[in-house]
């Protein structure tokens, strides 16, 4: 029982993280129709911004994190500028390769500047942990759903409870009536890159210490995340959370139970087994092909 | 299947034949050092595989990032065949070949049925766990370390053994590869994928079993990629794991998009330059993929025909391509009976969620007669074309051609059929030529009036003579103007003979001219006995063409007769023009 | 001077002209019907004013400013509310988060005051009160065409652009849609309304357009249109001789 709990705890840590990726997929995707291949990246990019901070500028956690942040959402206004804009009107297939393209160049930009050797970060409290009973509850676990929680909470609020959440709402409904309401839609879509890529880096920046930095820990974790926003229903918010969380907890037993190094093929498996039973995923996008 | 390709060789052919024969036999002749050798055995193994992506992604227009995937697979075949099983070096090929074809083929029919980015995300899935297992399943692949000493063949008692002989065997096969793929874009299968990539919906319509193409596709291009793997293992004679993972597939695919996704010889001159541009871009070693992932994003944004588009630009107008005498058309199955009933719906209805598109609707359509349906817009008259040719499913009532229950069935089944259709925001296949589209129509499955090839292209000839635009063939569809492609989409229909002719507002933004033209056009249908069913919202027309016009309103039939008594109806004037409300005056 | 005046305005779909050198103008104050059948450009004309489509040719003047080619987002915020074919209602969106959007063109506008506003459209529309909270898909057209008609008023627009307000409702809907556009014109808002259905569309307004293939064929009163064989050829065809 100890021990279940225990995995039951890693799993939904590490589903959170997943859970994080996920929903920014699931906002540019619903705001866009674009399905971004390079989300994963902006978990990567979080996660080297908090080394250039505080390993190479040495500055505390405090002052390390906003400023990565706001990197983050820098690099989302680029990337929207550079990737998604000149393409916007193309059809699908054009979007998802430059995003691709986006993924590569990014990845092997860092890759270049750091080289192939992982970084590590330390955790955000010196503390390890509590211990309740048999289960250890590691401090940076703790953060990581506290913080998702938090976020979670915030978008809910945000989305449902604000005017600017509305018409981001809005826009991603109908970009044609969005603007004949005067919804500036351009700004929309901006802000739509510039949260998601904040969120993403707040995901690496949060996995960084469990995982080490490394070029490839976007991917890592975005194809993880794309497998949950399927499995819990593309395009939907709570498929999302519930998706990232589900294999985060499956991918930690399997691996517990089952076997270490195909560890990260559960995920898949899962997904295949969801795509041939459920394509449109536990909460259901319409799959179905309007004439 | 035709197997014959509607492909002209082109003028360049000869060049291209020296060039390869060159290619062959200058190394032979003249050694290479052990480097440039290497460099182009790659060369030669890598183009197959993109050669593959061309097929599926070029032709087909599906995503595919696994290319590299399955190269492995072909060059783990080899490996294991050759070094554990101890199979001849040929038979090891066959049996990687086999067995990426096969995992492709399953992939494909597994995913090819849902959306883009469903098929991305498969392949990247499927990509990421062929490397898991290749590093891990160490009995088999022994794991990072890699495959020692995979030997290369003898072939016909020539020993392959040196790197030289070995190259040309390469180039012998790539040149086979290449000109099959370029023979398979002008064949009935390659056309099939090229409607499917610019308009699947009208490529349905037209009697293509675009799943069934698209998995085949899919298929061939991991078979491609299979072969170029096995014969990359036999080349460098050690693989491992890392040589076939993510990034290798991204590197296909930029491969692929910088030549031109849908020209063979804009593949390999795309393969060819990124295998040598690391060569010459020494400087940048550490930022080569860096470079690719650029070159990915500029070639969509500035680039998106890539080269080979880009050069062609250049190539001057198309060449006159001389067909031949046009034949008559002929319309219709001479074995047919004159008279009775062709189309028989009986108590259609299609719903979508609450709201009632069709409620109960029952038409009744002559052999021989024009029949149009008429209604105010929302009425249901494009859900019942839909309904008609496939497209939806109704949701109670059938649908009877020649008494034979044909509602449910799929679009390219309904077209099989004999029910051929155009619509209204004209789908045609934008990438292709005139003729190129109305071959496709004529290749539709069980059209007996073009069973050959030979047959097929005069069939197509012959549409496109009777609509008045034989002249065009050889045209662009996209570059012609709206009234054209009108009758470019009316062509292709009538070269698969249909026995039932839906249109759906032909008439729909034509100016007058282009509309009496196409009066005097459906007129002759008519008086060569084709059955049309129309809609149209151009009541001077459909009074010209129709016998008999059935009217909806709200989904239900209002009236239903010939066009004076019909259009006099004091339902249909009020569903028209509309009723004075008792009290909405102000 | 009108509020609206369109000079020689062409458009196009790509090769398809929709729209060749028209002319029209609407007075403030007014209620002018635009008709025709399917295809005669009348919705184009509408896309044309708002900024969904830029014209090739020709003027929009709005209050003596050419607006031709402007975005909508700029548009609207001019005063030019648009209620498209179709309704558009957001259906992700309630009723009243849908009616609020309305007001998008408006900055500055305090939270109290937009939901007084909103208020005051539930006032207009008493129909649609009750559905306040429920989510735009779940609504019927009647209603939705309500929301939408709410929505466009938001902006407080001098002009009033309606596409087919009447189009899949049943004909006692169709008269209730019709008594509201009367009375937006009683509380100021001038309206260029796109009807199929003549008839109505011809009872409420002042002076109507009718368009057949991206032209002008004939412009009138209400009853001179209503009695003229053009008008009715441009929908039930040439042969169709006066009855009902």
């Amino acid at each position: 029982m100890a021990i279940f709990l225990q995995l039951l705890f890693t799993g939904i840590g590490i589903g959170a993280v997943y859970s994080l990726v996920a929903l920014g997929f699931v906002l540019i995707y619903r705001a866009t129709n674009v399905v971004n291949f390079a989300q994963g990246e902006f978990a990567m990019l979080g996660a080297y911004l908090m080394v250039v901070t505080t390993a190479d500028l040495g500055l505390p956690y405090w002052a390390a994190i906003p400023i990565s942040l706001a990197g983050m959402g820098l690099i989302g206004a680029l990337f929207n500028l550079g990737v998604y804009y000149p393409l916007r009107h193309r059809s699908f297939l054009p979007v998802v390769i430059s995003t691709i393209g986006a993924s590569i160049l990014l990845q092997n930009s860092v890759l270049v500047g750091y080289g192939p050797a992982p970084e590590s970060l330390a955790g955000m409290f010196d503390f390890p942990g509590f211990q309740i009973g048999e289960v250890f509850l590691d401090s940076q676990y703790l953060l990581i759903i506290g913080v998702t929680i938090l976020l979670v909470a915030f978008q809910y609020f945000f989305f449902e409870h604000t005017i600017l959440g509305k018409k981001m709402q809005a826009t991603s409904q109908d970009k044609e009536m969005a603007s004949l309401l005067g919804i500036p839609v351009a700004r929309m879509i901006m802000l739509t890159f510039v949260y998601s890529a904040i969120l993403g880096g707040l995901a690496g920046i949060l996995v960084a210490p469990i995982l080490f930095v490394s070029v490839g820990l976007g991917s890592q974790v975005a194809l993880k995340a794309f497998a949950a926003s399927i499995i819990g229903g593309f395009g939907d918010v709570t498929g999302a959370i519930v998706g990232g969380l589900s294999l985060g907890i499956i991918e930690t037993f399997g691996a517990a139970y089952i076997s270490v190094p195909y560890k990260d093929a559960f995920a898949f498996l899962v997904l295949f087994g969801f795509l041939l039973i459920r394509p449109q995923g536990i909460f259901g996008e319409k799959v179905a092909q309007k004439a | 299947m035709t197997t014959r390709s509607i492909k002209a060789i082109p003028p360049v052919a000869p060049l291209l034949v020296i060039a390869a024969l060159a290619s062959i036999v200058l190394p032979l002749v003249h050694p290479m050092n052990g480097y440039m050798l290497n460099l182009f055995m790659q060369a030669a193994t890598y183009a197959m595989a993109v050669l593959g992506l061309t097929v599926v992604l070029g032709y087909a227009g599906q995503i595919s990032i696994a290319q590299a995937g399955f190269f492995g697979l072909g060059a783990y075949g080899v490996a294991i065949g050759t070094t554990m099983l101890h199979l001849p070096f040929v038979l090891a090929l066959l049996l990687g070949v086999a067995v990426a074809g096969l995992l492709g083929a399953v992939l494909g029919a597994s995913t090819l049925k849902l959306g883009g980015h469903y098929l991305a995300m498969v392949t990247i899935s499927f990509q990421q766990i062929l490397t898991l297992v290749l590093t891990n399943w160490i009995g088999l692949t022994h794991g990072p370390d890699g495959i020692r000493n995979i030997p290369r063949p003898s072939l016909f008692d020539v020993s392959l053994q040196d790197s030289d002989r070995y190259l040309a065997l390469c180039l012998i096969v790539l040149y086979g590869v290449g000109i099959f793929v370029w023979w398979l874009k002008g064949t009935k299968l390659g056309l099939g994928m090229q409607a499917v990539r610019d308009n699947e919906l009208a490529a349905e319509v037209v009697g293509v079993d675009t799943y069934r193409v698209k998995v085949t596709a899919f298929c061939l291009s991991a078979v491609l990629g299979g072969l170029g793997g096995g014969l990359f293992a036999g080349g460098f004679g050690y693989i491992s794991p890392d040589q076939f993972s993510f990034n290798e597939s991204v590197v296909f695919l930029t491969m692929v998009l910088l030549g031109g996704a849908d020209a063979a010889l804009g593949s390999a001159v795309g393969t060819a330059l990124l295998i040598l541009l690391p060569e010459w871009l020494r400087f940048l070693r550490g930022a080569y993929l860096a470079v690719y992932g650029l070159a990915v994003i500029l070639i969509m944004v500035f680039m998106p025909t890539g080269l080979w588009g880009v050069l062609s630009r250049f190539a001057g107008p198309p060449r006159r391509v001389d067909h031949g005498v046009p034949d008559a058309l002929t319309l219709g199955d001479p074995d047919a009976r004159d008279g009775g009933v062709l189309l028989e719906i009986k108590g259609l209805a299609k719903h979508f969620g609450g709201l009632k598109a069709l409620d109960g609707v029952d038409i009744s359509v002559e052999r021989g007669k024009v029949h149009a349906l008429i209604g105010p817009n929302g009425s249901g008259k494009t859900t019942m074309l839909n309904v008609l040719s496939g497209i939806y499913r109704p949701t109670r009532g059938e649908v009877l051609v020649d008494g034979v229950k044909v509602s449910g069935l799929a679009p390219h089944a309904l077209a099989a059929a004999g029910v051929g259709r155009t619509f209204q925001n004209i789908r045609l296949f934008h990438s292709l030529t005139v003729f190129e589209n109305v071959v496709i129509g004529a290749q539709r499955p069980f059209n007996r009036a073009a069973e050959t090839p030979a047959q097929v292209r005069r069939r197509a000839l012959a549409a496109l003579d009777f609509v008045g635009m034989a002249d065009r063939a050889e045209v662009k569809v996209a570059s012609l103007p709206y009234g054209h492609q009108r009758l470019v989409e009316i062509a292709r229909a009538l070269a698969g003979n249909p026995t039932l002719l839906l249109l759906d507002e032909p008439a729909a933004g034509l100016n007058l001219t282009e509309k009496q033209e196409l009066v005097g056009l459906l007129k002759r249908l008519a008086g060569h006995g084709l059955t049309l069913f129309l809609i149209d919202h151009d009541m001077n027309l459909v009074e010209q063409m129709a016998d008999r016009i059935t009217v909806l309103n709200f989904g239900k039939r209002i009236a239903e007769g010939a066009p004076a008594e019909v259009l006099r109806h004091p339902d249909v004037i009020a569903a028209y023009l509309g009723e004075v409300p008792d009290d909405a005056a102000a | 001077m009108p509020l609206l005046e369109l000079v020689e305005l062409s458009a196009a779909y790509g090769a398809v002209e929709a729209l060749k050198t028209l002319s029209l103008h609407v007075g403030e104050g007014e209620i002018v019907a635009l008709l025709g059948s399917n295809g005669a450009g009348k919705s184009t004309t509408l896309r044309t004013i708002s900024g969904l489509m830029k014209p090739k040719a020709g003027r929009v003047l709005f209050d003596g400013k050419d607006i031709a080619g402007l975005h909508p987002e700029t548009v609207v915020r001019l005063g030019v509310a648009h209620v498209p074919e179709g309704r558009r209602v957001f259906p992700g969106l309630t009723v009243r988060e849908n009616i609020m959007l309305g007001a998008s063109n408006r900055s500055g506008l305090a939270r109290r005051q937009l939901d007084a506003e909103v208020e005051e459209m539930f006032d207009l529309f008493p129909d649609i009160r009750r559905f306040s909270g429920a989510l735009g898909w779940t609504l019927s057209g009647g209603q939705q065409q309500m929301v939408a008609v709410a929505r466009g008023l938001m902006s407080k627009p001098r002009l009033l652009l309606l596409d087919e307000p009447s189009l899949g409702l049943a004909p006692l809907i169709v008269q209730q849609v019709f008594r509201i556009i009367v009375r937006i014109r009683e509380r100021g808002t001038t309206v260029l309304l796109v009807e199929q259905n003549a008839r109505t569309a011809l009872s409420v307004a002042d002076r109507g357009y009718v368009l057949e293939t991206g032209r002008l064929v004939v412009e009138g009163k209400p009853d001179a249109l209503w009695n003229n064989e053009e008008v009715r050829a441009a929908y039930l065809g040439g042969r169709v001789v006066e009855s009902a």
